[in-house]
C-alpha cells in the first residue's frame, strides 16, 4: 500500500507540473492540452480507447509471448551448438542494430495491416534483449555447481546439466531480458500501427493527430503509457512469483 | 521504469515543447523567410524551386528558406506556434485546424485544383464506385479523407459500414500494389497514378469533385494570423506568381531548374508528375475566391468533419497590395 | 554402513599454472578408510591437487590417478567445497537427492530423509536455502555428500567460511558421520587437520612437496586442548615457518 501511495503522490505532482507547464508557458492547446481537458477527453471516449487499447494489449502481450519463446530458444541454441553460434550471433546482433522503424514498412507489407505485422514489431523489437540476457546466464552458470555436477555424473550428461542446473541457474538473466521487453514491447506494437493499422493506440493517436484533436492524442498517450506500467509491473510481479529464491533472501541469520 | 525516471521524461519532453509557445514573439529577420512544406520535395512546389532557383524571390529582396517536415500535419503547427514563417498546407485541413484553434490564414494558393483521388488497380474487382462495398480502402490522413470518402460513397449509395477502412500512413501505392487494400483514397492524381503505371499496373483514378464533393484548393500558403502586416509576405506572393509565369511559359527551362537543385528527382516519375501537375498550378496564387471557400466550409460541416463554418476572414486573406 | 574401504593412489602429479609450476612429480597415497587431512598456505595448490582427484583436471595439470585396486575413480568421488553449492531453487530434499536426479535415478527420498536427520536438519528438509543459515547449508551440502554414498570423499576446506563455533561442532559431525570412508579434507587450518586427521600431510614449498606429520594418537574428533595436539600444532607452526 505503501508504494501505491507513493505513486499516487508522484502522480499528483506530475500532473501539477503539466498543469504549471500550461498556465505559465502560455501554451496553446493544439501544442499541450491541460490535464483538465486530457482528463475530460479521456471520460468521454472511454470506450473507445477501451476498445483501441485492448487491441494494442493483445498485441503487445502477444508479441512478448511469442519474442520470448524465439528468443529462449534461441538463447539455448547459442549455448548449446557451435553451429548454432556462428550462424546465429550475427543474425542476432543485426536484430539490434536495425532500427526498427525501417523494417515496419516491409513487415505490414509482407503481413499485411492486422495482428500480425504489430506481433513481428514487437517481437523483433524484444529479441536481442531477451536473447542476449538469457544467453549470457546461460554461459555463466557458477562454476562450482558445474564441477559438483560433473563429480557426481560417471558420464556426462549435458541435457541433465542442463535441465537441472545450468536453465534454472540461467534464468534470473532471462528475468532481466524480460523486464526489458516489458518496456520496449509496447513501442514495438505502436511503431506497427503508425505505419498502416485499422485499430489499436498508435491508430487513434495517428488519428486524433491529423483531426487535430490532441486532447484525445493525449489521452490515448497516458492509456499508452499505463498499459507500459502495468505491463511491466505485471511481469515484475509474475518474476517474483515464479523466481522466489532470486534475488536470495538478505536477512539470513549467521550462527547454527 | 522508476517513478523518477518517468518524471524526468515527462519534464524533459515538456522542455522541448515549451519554447515553441515563447518563441512566437521572436524578432523578425528582416531579410530570410522560413517556408516549411507539405511533404518532401516534389513537382507541387514547382512555383517554388523556380522562384528560388531563377531569382523571384531575390528580386523581391527576399531569402527564402524551404524546409521538409517529419509529418505532414506539423506544418500548420508550427506557424501556429510561430517556429516558421509559412507553410504548405491542404485547404481541407486548413479549416480543420483552424477550428480547432490554430491562428493561422490562407494568403495564396499553390494547387487551385482537388489532387486527392480514390484510386484503385485497372482491370480489378473494382470497376465502378459501387463495387467497393464490402471492401478494404487505405487512407493516410485521418479526419478529412473519411469525410472525402463519405461524400463519394454517398454518391454510389453506400455507406461508410459498407467499407473497412485501414490507416496506411502514406504507404498508399505499395499498399495497393500488394492488393492489401483494394482501393486507396488520399492518392495524388499527378503522383500515386504514374507511380502505378511505373510498376506496370496501372491505376483507375475516381476524382472526388466528380463524385458529390465540393471543388477546393489542394495545396494553400499560410501564415501566422498575427503576422499579416509583414511587408515579405505580399512579396513572396508576387514572386510565386512570377515564377508560376515562367513555369507556363518555358516549361523545359523550369523542369531543368527544378532539377538542378535536386537531382535526386530527375527520374521518370517526377517528369511525368511535373507534365501532370503544371496545369494544376494556380495562375493567380493571391486571389482568394471567398464563395467557395465558404461553400466548402459549408460541405465540411454537413460531413461532420469541422463543427461550424467560420466566416471565411477568419481563416483565408487576399493579401492587400505592396505598393 | 560405508562401503569397502578404498584406497588412492596418485603417481607423478604436475601443475603449472601461468608460467609456474606448483608442483611437480608428486605422490600422493590416502590409505582406505581413513581421514587425510592436507595442509598448507593459501595459493600453494591444494585445491588444484584436490580437483585432480577429483577428476576436475584443468589444463596444465598431470599425473596418474587411480583406486588401490587398479581401477579409476571415476564416479567413486563425493565432492564438498567451500561454498555449500546448494541450488537456491531447490528444497534442501532435492538438492540431497540432486545426484540421482542427474544421474536419470529415481531418487530415495526415505534415505535423504534419515541422512536430513542425523546432521539435525529434519526440520528444514521442506524450506528453501536461502532462509537457513550457513552452518545449517553446510550441514545440508554434508548430507548431499553423504547421499552419494561413494567410498572417497573429496572435501575442500568446506568450513573455513562459517564462525569459530559452527566450525568445531560441524568438525565432529564430520568425523562422525563419514566413519570409515576414504576422506581428503583440505584445510589451511592446522587445528582442523590435528582434530580430523588420521593422517595429516603438509603442502609447501614452490614446486611444493608433501611432508607426512607423525600421527598423533586418539580417535578424532580430538580435543583441541589435548597435549599432543598442542605440541603437533606448535610443530607445524614451526615447519610452515610461522613462528
Amino acid at each position: 500500500m505503501k508504494g501505491l501511495g507513493r505513486g499516487l503522490l508522484t502522480l499528483a505532482g506530475l500532473l501539477l507540473v503539466w498543469q504549471g507547464v500550461v498556465t505559465l508557458g502560455e501554451l496553446p492547446p493544439y501544442i499541450l492540452p491541460d490535464p483538465s481537458a486530457v482528463a475530460a477527453s479521456l471520460w468521454r471516449n472511454a470506450n473507445s480507447l477501451l476498445g483501441h487499447a485492448s487491441v494494442t494489449a493483445l498485441e503487445i502481450v502477444l508479441g512478448m509471448t511469442l519474442g520470448t519463446l524465439l528468443g529462449g530458444a534461441t538463447a539455448l541454441a547459442l549455448g548449446y551448438s557451435r553451429r548454432a553460434r556462428r550462424w546465429l550471433l550475427p543474425v542476432l546482433i543485426a536484430s539490434q542494430a536495425i532500427p526498427v522503424f525501417a523494417i515496419a514498412p516491409l513487415l505490414v507489407l509482407w503481413l499485411g495491416y492486422g495482428l500480425g505485422s504489430k506481433i513481428a514489431m514487437a517481437m523483433l523489437i524484444i529479441y536481442f534483449p531477451v536473447t542476449a540476457n538469457f544467453y549470457d546466464g546461460l554461459r555463466h552458470t557458477p562454476r562450482g555447481w558445474l564441477d559438483l555436477a560433473r563429480v557426481m555424473l560417471p558420464e556426462p550428461r549435458r541435457w541433465a546439466v542442463l535441465r537441472h542446473i545450468a536453465l534454472p541457474a540461467a534464468l534470473p538473466a532471462l528475468g532481466s531480458g524480460l523486464r526489458v521487453a516489458a518496456a520496449v514491447a509496447p513501442i514495438g506494437a505502436v511503431l506497427g500501427e503508425w505505419v498502416g493499422s485499422s485499430a489499436g493506440l498508435g491508430y487513434l493517436m495517428l488519428h486524433a493527430n491529423s483531426r487535430m484533436q490532441v486532447d484525445l492524442l493525449f489521452a490515448a498517450l497516458l492509456v499508452l503509457a499505463a498499459l507500459a506500467v502495468g505491463l511491466y509491473f505485471a511481469v515484475d510481479a509474475g518474476l517474483k512469483r515464479w523466481l522466489p529464491w532470486h534475488p536470495p533472501n538478505p536477512e539470513t541469520v549467521e550462527t547454527d | 521504469m522508476s517513478n523518477l525516471f518517468r518524471a524526468a521524461l515527462l519534464l524533459l519532453s515538456l522542455a522541448v515543447l515549451a519554447p515553441g509557445a515563447w518563441a512566437a514573439d521572436s524578432p523578425v529577420n528582416d531579410k530570410k523567410l522560413t517556408v516549411m512544406l507539405d511533404w518532401f520535395v516534389n513537382p507541387d512546389h514547382a512555383a517554388l524551386i523556380v522562384a528560388q532557383e531563377k531569382g523571384f524571390f531575390a528580386a523581391q529582396n527576399l531569402e527564402v528558406d524551404l524546409q521538409t517536415p517529419a509529418d505532414p500535419n506539423d506544418p500548420p503547427k508550427l506557424v501556429a506556434a510561430g517556429k516558421v514563417d509559412l507553410a504548405i498546407t491542404y485547404q481541407p485541413q486548413l479549416h480543420i485546424h483552424v477550428n480547432a484553434g490554430l491562428p493561422i490564414k490562407r494568403i495564396g494558393t499553390l494547387v487551385a485544383t482537388p489532387l486527392n483521388s480514390l484510386v484503385v488497380l485497372k482491370g480489378g474487382p473494382v470497376k465502378t464506385l459501387a463495387d467497393l462495398k464490402g471492401r478494404k480502402i487505405g487512407y493516410s490522413v485521418g479526419g478529412f479523407e473519411e469525410a472525402l470518402l463519405k461524400a463519394m460513397l454517398a454518391k454510389a449509395d453506400l455507406k461508410p459500414e459498407d467499407v473497412t477502412l485501414v490507416n496506411v500512413n502514406f504507404s498508399l501505392a505499395p499498399s495497393l500494389l500488394s492488393k492489401q487494400v483494394d482501393a486507396v483514397i488520399g492518392a495524388f492524381r499527378n503522383f500515386e497514378l504514374n507511380q502505378l503505371d511505373l510498376a506496370k499496373k496501372p491505376g483507375q483514378a475516381f476524382y472526388p469533385e466528380e463524385e458529390g464533393v465540393l471543388p477546393y484548393d489542394e495545396l494553400v500558403l499560410v501564415a501566422n494570423r498575427d503576422q499579416l502586416n509583414d511587408p515579405r509576405l505580399g512579396r513572396f506572393v508576387i514572386a510565386l506568381e512570377q515564377a508560376t509565369l515562367y513555369l507556363l511559359n518555358h516549361p523545359d527551362e523550369a523542369w531543368k531548374a527544378f532539377v538542378v537543385k535536386h537531382k535526386d528527382l530527375d527520374d521518370e516519375l517526377n517528369r511525368r508528375a511535373w507534365r501532370d501537375t503544371l496545369p494544376r498550378l494556380a495562375r493567380r496564387p493571391a486571389a482568394l475566391d471567398e464563395a467557395r471557400y465558404k461553400r466548402f466550409a459549408q460541405f465540411l460541416v454537413k460531413q461532420g468533419v469541422i463543427t461550424v463554418a467560420l466566416p471565411v476572414s477568419n481563416y483565408a486573406v487576399q493579401l492587400p497590395s505592396s505598393e | 554402513m560405508a562401503p569397502a574401504p578404498l584406497g588412492v593412489s596418485l603417481r607423478a602429479a604436475r601443475l603449472v599454472y601461468g608460467g609456474l609450476t606448483l608442483f611437480d612429480g608428486l605422490d600422493l597415497e590416502l590409505s582406505g578408510g581413513c581421514f587425510t587431512c592436507l595442509l598448507g598456505p593459501s595459493g600453494i595448490g591444494k585445491t588444484s591437487l584436490l580437483r585432480l582427484l577429483a577428476g576436475l583436471t584443468a589444463v596444465g595439470v598431470s599425473g596418474e590417478l587411480r583406486g588401490d585396486d587398479g581401477l579409476p575413480l571415476t564416479g567413486r568421488v563425493a565432492y564438498m567445497a567451500q561454498q555449500d553449492l546448494l541450488l537456491p531453487w531447490l528444497t534442501v530434499l532435492d538438492n540431497v537427492t540432486l545426484g540421482s536426479r542427474l544421474r536419470g535415478e529415481r531418487p530415495d527420498r526415505e534415505r535423504a530423509l534419515r541422512l536430513l536427520a542425523r546432521v539435525g536438519l529434519t526440520d528444514c528438509a521442506l524450506a528453501r536455502p536461502d532462509t537457513l543459515s550457513g552452518g545449517m547449508r553446510q550441514r545440508a551440502a554434508l548430507a548431499r555428500t553423504l547421499m552419494e554414498d561413494r567410498p572417497v570423499v573429496l572435501m575442500d576446506e568446506p568450513f573455513s567460511g562459517l564462525d569459530a563455533l559452527t566450525r568445531l561442532r560441524l568438525q565432529a559431525l564430520a568425523a562422525e558421520l563419514l566413519a570409515g570412508r576414504t576422506v581428503l579434507l583440505v584445510t589451511h587450518d592446522p587445528l582442523e587437520a590435528l582434530r580430523l586427521g588420521d593422517h595429516v600431510l603438509v603442502m609447501n614449498g614452490r614446486p611444493a612437496i608433501l611432508s607426512p606429520l607423525p600421527d598423533l594418537p586418539g580417535v578424532p574428533p580430538r580435543d583441541p586442548g589435548d597435549p599432543a595436539v598442542q605440541a603437533a600444532y606448535r610443530a607445524i607452526l614451526r615447519l610452515l615457518g610461522a613462528t
